[in-house]
């Protein structure tokens, strides 16, 4: 293909407002699931639509039949009046449906440039045109606003990025639909601004864009009109100007949460954890306390250097400085194994790569850290095996058919509960979760949260990590701000406002200027 | 949300055990089959003398099961045969206890085994190229140790064994079973079992969940080494002969009954029943073929169609059933 940045601005075919695209009747099945029941939705060319509900609720399977990634089990889809099998990925394409999906689903051992042209690749007589390709790719990047290198290989990007080129990938082919499915899930404040901007003006170029979301405030910024899925349903459709929070919440789970953010203050106790001046890849520098029964947050853009830090407290990484004190004590922690026999606990930031069995059960997944507790010398107790996964199962409501489907059959926040779970039954003393709640629904989070106040009862301490600002500010007892690898300041539980922290996070030009000096 | 009621254990156990009694079901056909267009085929004789021949590679297929579990390979499992054979024949012909003798083969096994970790996990080699490796060297060894001679064992006792039945069924046969049941027990009801699984799926997040990673790869090769010295052990008493080149492309035949018993070489996903049955299913096919005075060729050709077949429609269901 030999797209040009002017193909990035389709001319609008259709006059605002239309139906462009109509949902008759559509349904799937997975075995053992209901996935979808039948659904009856028209979206308008050129309008904003937030598709919202809890994990499992279908929208991500809603997805997939639009853009013909699974095959639908009845129903039809009328795109601009014809009906439309898409049966394939290539024919949802040829149409001008793409979309930018839950988990990256591009090649992370290619550069930025052959991703973005994966499938179309611009050759002459067969030969890849490489260098036209990266050029291109770049234009096409610097146009969008995002500031990324094209020639890099994707998997260097953190995975905020690597979305960020999934959306650029997904303008680039004529576009006239576009969907997102949680794409602000790992972006920092600053990534997802620009993509705001890019979703609000191809809106303005006549794209018609699906939005889904678990965060009220996105929806409420960017959608015209809003649907809520609940099990497979199609609760309702709302014009934004029309609804609140509350009404969608309740849609979404046919009860109300007065508050989300869950908060309980225990006195703090002793220390738990203290890390004096620790240095290792990616961060320098850095000390702090946990103490039990407080909740410790990390706040700072992607890549600012907390998950590094956190996992050579657990001994994934080396320090190269500094010293790590457990209860007091200065400990040697040379690998996971002897974090976890300290009594730690992490459950890290990419359920992908880092967190999850995909290809095994839920109840592995759920008991991998406990085998040695619910088995004797030699034989597992199966009945310990089975309760011990049913109770994370209930109390996390894992939407699951059993505790044998595998993993990779729920849907993607399900499976960032699994991750939360497994640690729950271990009995840590120090929880470290790095971005917990990234695309769990409402629900949940506030379930979560509760969670968080039963282990510091308990007399635990708990880091959590969260690039999204109202999560640790609501949350955290101390707060700590990172930015390119240190730690740059410290609040206490609400003490300072957004703004402060945000400046503190970012500031790029103040830390060039304090650097000189 | 619908998560009041959990069913309990279902689709996962079914599977396996519905693929297993579907593999039973063609052995049973195989034997039927046979004993009616043949008329040799279900003597007693033969039938033991089938038993025989499965047996080995039977074990075989265990440890390689183990080892492709993980995530791994395991090509030396031949090599270790036949290498095994010329160490308890040189150890018996010194006049060792024979109780001792064997001891001594097994932990040359479990040596070559733990090589293969140490290999893989400190060394960072693929496990196709340091079994590959050994599977050359192991041979040049025995041969350097032999002058690539043959030694025969002067042990009537430890020849016998292969060759004599307990309960009308083969010795060789009750080692399958010897084997197979704490297999079994160890890979489906023991934590280690649950870690073979976790690491062939993702090593990184077992790591994080506190799975001492590299202890579980030198296990499972390990294993592999001690099940192919084992097999070594035996063939040296049921062929009577030590020689290096021995059981050549024996691995093949046990990656093959391992596929065939429903082992995913993408890693964690596997069992002991599968392997087993596959052994057998292919030692049948030698047999009845042998009988039916198929050319020697094309059982070469028919098992590797059926190794396309059966792995072929495990994998449509195994879809279907996501
Ligand atoms: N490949 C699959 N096989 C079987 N069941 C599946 C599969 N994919 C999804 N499901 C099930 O279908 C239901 C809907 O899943 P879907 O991924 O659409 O949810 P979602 O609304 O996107 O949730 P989330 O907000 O967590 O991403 C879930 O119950 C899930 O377990
Ligand atoms: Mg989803």
């Amino acid at each position: 293909m030999t797209s040009t940045a002017q193909d990035l601005h389709p001319a609008p075919v259709l006059e605002p407002g239309r139906t462009i695209l109509e949902l008759r009747g559509l349904e799937k099945r997975y075995p053992g699931t209901h996935a979808l029941k039948p659904v009856n939705l028209a979206f308008k060319s050129g309008e904003i639509h937030a598709i919202v509900g809890e994990n499992g609720a279908g929208k991500s399977t809603l997805i997939k039949l639009l853009t013909g990634v699974m095959p639908r089990t009845s129903g039809e889809v009328i795109w601009e009046g014809q009906p439309a099998a898409l049966a394939t990925p290539h024919e949802a394409m040829a149409l001008g449906i793409n979309a930018v999906h839950q988990e990256v689903v591009l090649c992370r051992h290619l550069t930025v440039a052959a991703n973005m042209f994966l499938g179309e690749e611009n050759s002459r007589f067969g030969i890849l045109q490489q260098r036209a390709m990266v050029k291109e790719a770049q234009k096409i990047i610097d146009d969008l606003g995002f500031d990324l290198p094209a020639h890099v290989t994707l998997g260097d990007l953190t995975i905020g990025q690597q979305q960020l080129i999934a959306a650029a990938r997904a303008t680039v082919r004529g576009t006239k639909f576009l969907i997102f499915d949680e794409p602000t899930a790992y972006l920092t404040r600053k990534e997802a601004d620009q993509l705001f901007t890019l979703i609000r003006r191809l809106k303005g170029e006549g794209v018609t864009i699906i939005y889904i979301s678990h965060r009220m405030e996105e929806v409420f910024e960017l959608a015209d009109r809003v649907s809520v899925l609940r099990d497979g349903t199609l609760v309702g459709t709302r014009n934004i100007a029309e609804t609140n929070d509350a009404e969608l919440v309740k849609m979404m789970i046919n009860r109300s949460i007065e508050q989300i953010y869950h908060k309980e203050h225990f006195t703090p106790g002793a220390a738990i954890l203290e890390s004096r001046n620790l240095s290792g890849k990616g961060f320098e520098n850095v000390s702090m306390t946990v103490r039990a029964g407080e909740i410790v947050g990390l706040y700072g853009l992607i890549g600012a250097g907390r998950s590094e830090f956190v996992t050579t407290l657990y001994g994934r990484h080396r320090k190269s400085a500094g010293q790590i004190l457990w209860e007091g004590k200065p400990v040697q922690i040379n690998s996971e194994h002897d974090a976890i026999k300290l009594g730690m606990a992490l459950a890290p930031e990419s359920r992908r790569d880092q967190g999850l069995c995909l290809n095994l059960s839920v109840g592995l997944n759920l008991n991998l850290p406990i085998y040695k507790r619910i088995s004797n010398n030699l034989l597992i107790s199966n009945a310990q095996e089975r309760t011990q996964a049913d109770r994370q199962i209930a109390d996390l409501r894992i939407k699951t058919p059993t505790r044998s489907a595998l993993a990779s059959s729920l849907s993607g926040g399900n499976q960032q509960k699994i991750v939360i779970g497994k640690w729950l039954a271990h009995g840590a003393r120090l929880f470290i979760f790095d971005e917990p709640t990234v695309g769990v629904d409402v629900g949940t989070k506030a379930e979560i949260y509760r969670l968080f106040s039963v282990l510091l009862s308990k007399g635990a301490g708990i880091i959590l990590i969260s690039s999204y600002l109202p999560e640790v500010y609501e949350l955290a007892d101390t707060l700590h701000v990172f930015r390119r690898g240190k730690l740059v300041a410290t609040h206490g539980f609400r003490t300072a406002d957004h703004e402060e922290i945000l400046t503190q996070a970012l500031a790029e030009k103040q830390e060039k200027l304090g650097e000189q000096i | 949300m619908s998560t009041e009621a959990i069913p309990a254990e279902k689709p996962k156990r079914n599977y396996n055990a519905l693929f297993g009694l579907t593999l039973l079901a063609l052995l049973v056909l195989l034997w039927v089959i046979l004993s009616l267009s043949t008329s040799s085929f279900a003597s007693a004789n033969n039938i033991s003398n089938l038993l025989r021949q499965g047996s080995m590679i039977a074990i075989l297929a265990v440890g390689q099961t183990f080892v492709i579990i993980t995530g791994g390979i395991d090509l030396s499992v031949g090599a270790v045969v036949g290498f095994a054979t010329v160490i308890a024949a040189m150890l018996i012909n010194a006049g060792i206890p024979v109780f001792l003798a064997i001891l001594m083969t097994l932990l040359v096994g479990v040596a070559i085994g733990l090589f293969h970790g140490f290999g893989i996990v400190k060394m960072g080699l693929p496990p196709f190229i340091i079994t590959l490796a050994t599977l050359t060297s192991l041979r040049g060894i025995g041969l350097l140790m032999t002058n690539g001679n043959s030694i025969s064992i002067n042990n009537d006792a430890f020849q016998e064994f292969s060759r004599n039945s307990f309960l009308g069924v083969p010795n060789l046969f009750w080692m399958v079973i010897l084997v197979g049941i704490p297999a079994y027990i160890f890979l489906h009801h023991s934590r280690w079992g649950r870690y073979l699984f976790s690491v062939g799926s993702n090593a990184e997040a077992s790591r994080l969940s506190g799975v001492n990673v590299q202890r579980t790869i030198y296990m499972a090769y390990t294993l592999s080494g001690l099940c192919a010295a084992f097999v070594g052990v035996l063939l040296a008493s049921r062929i009577g002969i030590g020689n290096p080149t021995q059981a050549e492309g024996w691995e093949l035949q046990a990656i093959a009954s391992s596929v065939i018993g429903g082992t995913s070489l993408f890693g964690a996903v596997g069992s002991v029943h599968g392997p087993l049955l596959g052994a057998f299913i292919l030692a049948t096919i030698n047999n009845g073929a042998n009988l039916l005075n198929v050319n020697a060729f094309w059982q070469r050709i028919i098992t590797g169609a059926l190794i396309i077949i059966i792995v072929y429609f495990d994998g449509l269901r195994r879809r279907g059933s996501k």
